[in-house]
């Protein structure tokens, strides 16, 4: 039972990955944590707490914004609005971006 | 269909003028801006030497104030505003910032005016704030601050078509270098209007929301100046005001829910489109992003592994620097007391009120007012730390480890200013927004070890091996350990705390990282001004008061002519026989007694209580001499390394500090935490002493 669930947990993981790989593939949406260091990115869709998101967009991080990607890792570091912010992967990943140029 | 309405034009109508604050007749002028724009600085150079630091009542919150003046010599009074980013209220701290913005503040009048100051090399950001702050109905005057430091990096800046397109004064000004203040001064000393109506263009949504509420509101209260502005908070969930206009708002947030508007991001993302559009239009161009040298250092400083290094660098010429440093003015200071102790001697005729001078106020006070290099020390490289913007990065490397034991980085900067002293530690967890982390945070603060420990270290250290035979690195060696002792602990117990005993997930760190800056040396050095002002008026009063007590206990009732017999049968010395049997299993005497008992109120006064505890006994020589020669009444010595070291341990974990208490209570709102506080620290301090000792000699020390 235990084992079972455990499976489904690691399948429907590797189903977001594959999902993701896909999504990069055909030019969707991407999570900070997705795109390499030196990348700009535009902010499609934020998907954190409320209070949270209002935090994110009052530094810059706005619908349509386009930050830059400067340090990756556990947690990482963005340029965004002229200057440098450092966010948890955990948040990183619930900030949807697209390729500046709408390549993927 | 959305439309804009009538009233929504209505709201732009003419800027209202204002004069003086009646009640005052001074100007009072509050300083707003983001952390990291220079605000400190800017306050700094304004000010000088003129402030006061307070508290706003009710809270810890630091209130700062100074008087500055205008060019025709006129006093204003400025506020020091806590740095932010929104005016959308998330800590304590921005509560109160908020307060005083709208003179809601108990004791401080409404500001005449609003002096925001800005980051020139990043402006969108900066000017966010701005546009909220245009918004309160008073006049706003923009401080284009480290024009310098924008310029060099490519940004191109014209501060007369920023105050065309905003509507607003923009004067360019290097804070750290003193310029642009004479510009400032003389714009502060004119008459100042109000920034007139709102540029930005509201979402058609929420223009008509807003059109309505405002009109409902000024059907009640026609004298309202800022209407939209009141609407918005409404909107946004304040219940102050007229009934019709807070009904019409709870129709209307009700619809947005509804309909799945996200009406308060629609605001934010409006003022940004605006802000893009009046910096395009101003020629303000945009500096490069990145590639330059705080990329650089930034790459070796949050390095994985590196960057540990770095900071364990950071912190080992901290303590060694104390130690080494530190030395040289010390031994004046001692030289001098041991000076002015001769002279009396010799110029006083012999009896109880010279006993007093000598033995109880000089000892006393000498013996801790001789740690404040030290201190002023610590506070310069916290100093330089902060203002350089490396703490930052610490906090940033540091959120991982504060993540394992349920605490965010944002808990770092409070903990790392409890190394100075826990009061200012835990003031500054009003920045952590969430509560919990708050709480947890302001429980262990104390476990880091202050600088009122420095004195007691040192002490116990040199009582423990002979100064001499012992290199300076290794004393720092020893000293850091009684520090990452204390730290170790204190984040073991923030995870029992947070994770196990409040629960719950922490949020995810948002951290802005400034660009690194040579420090401002002024503000460093009126920061150690005002920590050396503090801590000489703490030697002045509190601790000057407590030697005398103490002086007086431990001399009376006169029982014996014998030194020792009189300390012994004195007041303080029965309290201390009285207390021998609880901490003799610790490897403590009842002079130790006499010593933990009085550091209640502070931990420095168990120098100046060792210190009169063996003047009374007639030790003329210094205290760590008199220290290693104390014996048991059979004959073996007291101050073994093994005691020495129960002792320290003793002092790493024991809450003694009535003053923090007091905060926690301030800051908890009650004495449940603090009591708990009490408790368990020194339940701590107790178990940890006694194991030293336990394990020592199973060990066979």
């Amino acid at each position: 039972m235990g084992a079972g669930l455990l499976a489904t947990v690691s399948q429907k993981e590797q189903i977001g990955v594959m999902a993701s790989h896909v999504h990069r593939f055909i030019g969707g949406v991407l999570n900070l944590t997705q795109v390499g260091p030196g990348t700009e990115v535009r902010v499609s869709r934020l998907e954190c707490a409320p209070n949270t998101c209002q935090r994110l967009r009052e530094l810059g991080f706005c619908e349509n914004a386009v930050v830059k990607k400067i340090r990756g890792g556990a947690d990482l570091v963005c340029w965004v609005c002229g200057t440098r912010v450092a966010l948890s992967a955990r948040l990183a990943k619930q900030i949807l971006v697209e390729h500046v140029d709408g390549r993927s | 269909m959305w439309t804009e309405g009538p009233e929504a034009s209505r709201l732009r109508g003419s800027a209202p003028v204002f004069s003086m604050n009646q009640e005052t007749s001074k100007r009072w002028v509050a300083v707003v801006g983001n952390p990291n724009a220079g605000k400190s600085t800017l306050f700094n150079a304004l000010t000088g030497l003129r402030q006061r630091v307070g508290n706003y009542p009710g809270v810890t919150v630091e209130k700062r104030t100074g008087t500055a003046y205008t060019l025709h010599g006129e006093p204003m009074e400025l506020i020091d505003l806590p740095g932010m980013y929104s005016l959308s209220v998330r800590s304590p701290d921005e509560e109160i910032a908020l307060k005083v913005l709208r003179g809601e503040s108990a004791d401080l009048p409404r500001p005449d005016a609003i002096l925001c100051v800005v980051d020139a090399s990043n402006l969108e950001r900066n000017l966010f704030l701005v546009t909220q702050v245009m918004e309160l109905g008073l006049p706003v005057l923009v401080a284009l601050n480290m024009v310098d430091m924008a310029e060099a990096q490519g940004v191109r800046l014209h501060p007369d078509e920023l105050s065309q397109s905003l509507g607003i004064q923009f004067i360019p000004t290097q804070a750290h270098r003193g310029k642009g203040l004479v510009e400032l001064r003389a714009a502060l000393g004119q008459k100042l209007t109000g920034p007139g109506p709102r540029r930005w263009t509201m979402p058609p949504p929420l223009a008509v929301a807003v059109g309505q509420i405002a009109a409902a509101w000024r059907e009640s209260l026609p004298a309202e100046l800022r209407a939209e502005g009141k609407a918005l908070e409404l909107l946004a969930g304040s219940d102050e005001g007229p009934e019709g206009a807070r009904k019409l708002a709870m129709a209307w947030r009700e619809r947005f829910r509804k309909e799945a508007y996200d009406w308060s991001a629609a605001v934010v993302n409006a003022r940004y489109t605006y802000l893009q559009n009046v910096l395009k239009e101003a020629g303000v161009g945009v500096g490069m992003s990145g590639g330059n040298w705080t990329d650089w250092i930034d790459a070796a400083v949050l390095h994985p592994v590196a960057g540990w290094g770095i900071l364990a660098g950071m912190m080992m010429a901290l303590f060694v620097s104390i130690f080494s440093i530190a030395s040289y003015p010390m031994s004046w200071i001692d030289g001098g007391f041991t000076h002015l102790g001769g002279w009396l001697q010799e110029v006083m005729p012999s009896g109880l009120f010279r006993d007093l001078l000598i033995d109880g106020v000089l000892a006393g006070v000498g013996g801790v007012v001789i740690f404040l290099p030290q201190i002023l020390i610590l506070f310069f490289f916290l100093g330089l730390l902060e203002d350089s913007g490396y703490l930052a990065r610490a906090a940033f490397l540091l959120d991982r480890v504060m993540h394992r034991v349920g605490l965010s980085g944002k808990s770092f900067i409070p903990l790392l200013s409890s190394y100075a002293c826990a009061i200012p530690g835990i003031m500054a967890t009003r920045t952590v927004e969430d509560p919990k982390d708050r709480l947890t945070t302001i429980l262990i603060a104390p476990l880091m070890s202050c600088s009122a420990r420095i004195p007691v270290y040192t002490t116990l250290l040199a009582a423990a091996v002979p100064v001499a035979l012992v290199p300076v690195w290794q004393k720092a060696g020893a000293m850091l350990g009684l520090y990452i002792l204390g730290t170790g602990t204190a984040f073991l117990l923030a995870w029992v705390f947070r994770k196990k005993m409040l629960g719950g997930g922490s949020p995810p760190l948002i951290l802005e990282l400034p660009p690194y800056r040579s420090p401002a040396l002024r503000t460093i050095l009126l920061r150690m001004w005002e920590r050396a002002v503090v801590f000489l008026r703490r030697a002045g009063t509190v601790i000057l008061a407590l030697s005398i007590l103490l002086w007086f206990v431990s001399n009376f009732p006169r029982t014996s002519e014998d030194p020792s017999a009189k300390l012994a049968g004195s007041y303080a010395g029965q309290l201390g026989h009285w207390l021998e049997p609880v901490i003799r299993p610790l490897g403590f005497d009842w002079r130790i007694g006499i010593g933990l008992v009085a550091s209640f109120a502070a931990r420095e006064v168990f120098v100046s209580t060792m210190s009169i505890v063996y003047h009374v006994e007639g030790e003329e020589e210094g205290l760590i001499e008199a220290m290693r020669k104390a014996t048991w009444p059979d004959g073996s010595a007291i101050y073994t390394p093994l005691t020495c070291l129960a002792l320290l341990v003793f002092y790493v974990y024991a809450l003694q500090c009535l003053s923090t208490v007091a905060v926690a209570k301030r800051e908890t709102g009650g004495w449940r935490w603090p009591a708990f506080m009490l408790l368990y620290m020194t339940g701590l301090a107790y178990l940890g002493a006694w194991l030293v000792q336990v394990i020592g000699r199973a060990l066979g020390f």
